[in-house]
């Protein structure tokens, strides 16, 4: 594989994870401009615990996600009692005194006589954790895929179980999802933070591929466009999300020829699939009907 | 079982409920009864929880619940169904009834990863019964907004039976029924009450509160103006008054 393939793909896995993480938030019916907010305390949680502290990897990644999720929580507490436009706003003011904390953080540790670690402004250098131990970038990429499996597997056997039907309860109406027994709010802080957590982990990964992290990529257009991912690819199944980045990323951000009017297009798209296709390409009427079907072709074959 | 204990609900200068006393006795069936506006749908509101009370309490089997939230009333063995259908469109029939089912094990106990995470196979087969109770059986896998009318009206009065209630609250469930479909529900809200289902009935079909309901009870204006057998309470100059208006009104 060339590396620039290898480059393209880690980046939709990467940002794949943040995609899923606003996707979470929008089955629940809650629409955060600030998910950029949770990878970048992933970001930089798993590469300080990698870089200055000496953490394995797969520690560093888990103690981004445990950060991130926590964080998440306690932001989720007090906003989830907002509802549309008013928790979108809270979302977006927290996600962006996040990154203006950042362009402040500072924490460096002298390691073979270089200062190490977050530097206000001017980011967070050399997170060289994949070159000290020889982790090739194929192999990164490999990581990148096993976990985002692991996420898909996650969010597939939780749309199968009485939570993931809870969550698309509270999603379509919360006062008759209440009705039904469900305790809401808690179960919001729970989407919430478990959103957090998956673009922590995100977060984490992104840190350790591009070997450092500025506050700048945090700004607002990351929140926006891995909002825009499930709208566009759809809110059915977890896969719509992932579809949304393959378009965004895989298609209009590589495809070189296509690559300066990537905003131009994807706002075009966005704005046309919010009047065609308000729920996204895999809605929940098409994710139905090629779920029956398989069944029936599976059924079929059993007789 | 249940009793309203000065129950008022105002909505700005509106009085849309006042001081209204009202107890359901375990195992009967309470028509509720009144012309448009007349707050019975507030009432059941305020029952479930949807809004606070302005004053006024509501005790189930003699416990103040007045200040729980919805979930902690279904908890407490409280269903209900809605006026206008209010159902989850986009889950099938069945997921409809999966989530309200066995709702009094709860967040925080130790079995809630096996409620919340736990397969389907276990539910199935209650699931299914109810669903065939209801002649819906066979829609088990659609959508709910793919339902015809009379179907959606069935899923709301099965989903509100999956969390085996003790009492359900049924607002106007005949509304937009064809004369068969009402006998089918007279049929079985009378074996809901045999299964010792105590029930709330509110409803414009008079000939059908007149036939099942073992007491009446009548609003207007937000203010109970009478309340006994369906026999008197049909008798009563009060409730003709309230739903002809006077003579001299007239």
């Amino acid at each position: 594989m060339d590396d620039y393939l290898i480059g393209v793909l880690s980046n939709v896995g990467v940002i794949s994870f943040i995609a899923l993480s606003a996707y979470l938030l929008l089955l629940i019916g809650e629409i955060s401009f600030g998910q950029q907010a949770f990878f970048a305390i992933g970001a930089y949680a798993a590469g300080i615990a990698t870089a200055l502290w000496g953490w394995p990897l797969a520690a560093g990644l888990a103690w981004g996600a445990a950060v991130a999720g926590a964080a998440a929580v306690l932001v989720g507490v007090p906003t989830l009692r907002l509802h549309g436009l008013y928790f979108a706003i809270a979302t977006l003011a927290f996600a962006e005194m996040v990154r203006l904390l950042c362009e402040l953080f500072r924490y460096q540790i002298t390691i073979d006589g270089e200062p190490t670690g977050p530097n206000g402004a001017d980011g967070f250098r050399n997170i060289r954790y994949i070159f000290e131990n020889d982790i090739g970038p194929l192999q990164f990429l490999v990581l990148i895929y096993a976990l985002l499996a692991a996420a898909l597997l996650g969010f597939m056997l939780m749309e199968r179980s009485r939570l993931g039907v809870a969550f698309r309860m509270i999603g379509e109406d919360v006062a008759l999802a209440g009705l039904q027994g469900i305790a809401v709010a808690r179960f919001k802080v729970l989407a919430a933070g478990l959103a957090g957590a998956l673009a922590g982990i995100g977060g984490g990964l992104y840190a350790h591929l591009t070997t450092y992290v500025e506050p700048r990529i945090f700004d607002v257009m990351l929140g926006v466009h891995s909002l825009a991912y499930g709208l566009i690819g759809g809110l059915g199944t977890a896969l719509g999300p992932l579809l949304g980045v393959l378009i965004d990323i895989g298609l209009l951000e590589s495809i070189r020829s296509l690559a300066g009017y990537r905003m131009i297009i994807f706002g075009g798209v966005v704005a046309f699939l919010l009047i065609v296709r308000p729920r996204g390409l895999l809605d929940e009427t098409v994710v139905h009907y090629v779920r029956r079907t398989w069944y029936q072709i599976g059924r079929g074959r059993g007789n | 079982m249940l009793e309203l204990q000065g129950l008022t609900k105002h909505f700005g200068g509106v009085r849309a409920v006042e001081k209204v006393d009202l107890s359901v006795a375990q195992g009967e069936i309470l028509g509720l009864i009144g012309p448009n506006g007349s707050g019975k749908s507030t009432i059941v509101n305020l029952i479930c929880g949807l809004f606070p009370l302005t004053d006024g309490r509501v005790l189930l089997h003699g416990t103040d619940i007045s200040d729980l939230p919805p979930h902690a009333r279904v908890t407490l063995g409280i269903a209900r169904t809605f006026q206008n259908i209010r159902l989850f469109g986009q889950l099938t029939v069945w997921q409809n009834l999966w989530v309200a089912q066995n709702s009094g094990e709860q967040f925080g106990q130790e079995n809630f990863l096996r409620r919340w995470l736990g397969g389907s196979r276990r539910a199935r087969g209650e699931i299914d019964r109810t669903l065939e109770f209801f002649d819906l059986a066979h829609k088990s896998d659609e959508l709910a907004a793919n339902l015809a009318f009379g179907e959606q009206r069935r899923l709301e009065f099965a989903r509100a039976l999956a969390a085996k209630p003790s009492l359900v609250l049924l607002d106007e469930p005949a509304a937009g029924m064809n004369a068969e479909e009402i006998d089918q529900l007279d049929r079985r809200i009378r074996m809901l009450r045999d299964d010792g289902v105590t029930i709330l009935l509110i409803e414009h079909h008079v000939e059908l509160v007149m036939s099942v309901a073992d007491r009446i009870a009548v609003l207007n204006f937000g203010q109970k103006i009478a309340e006994g057998a369906p026999a008197d309470v049909q008798a009563n100059p009060l409730v003709r008054e309230a739903y002809l208006g006077t003579a001299t009104a007239a």
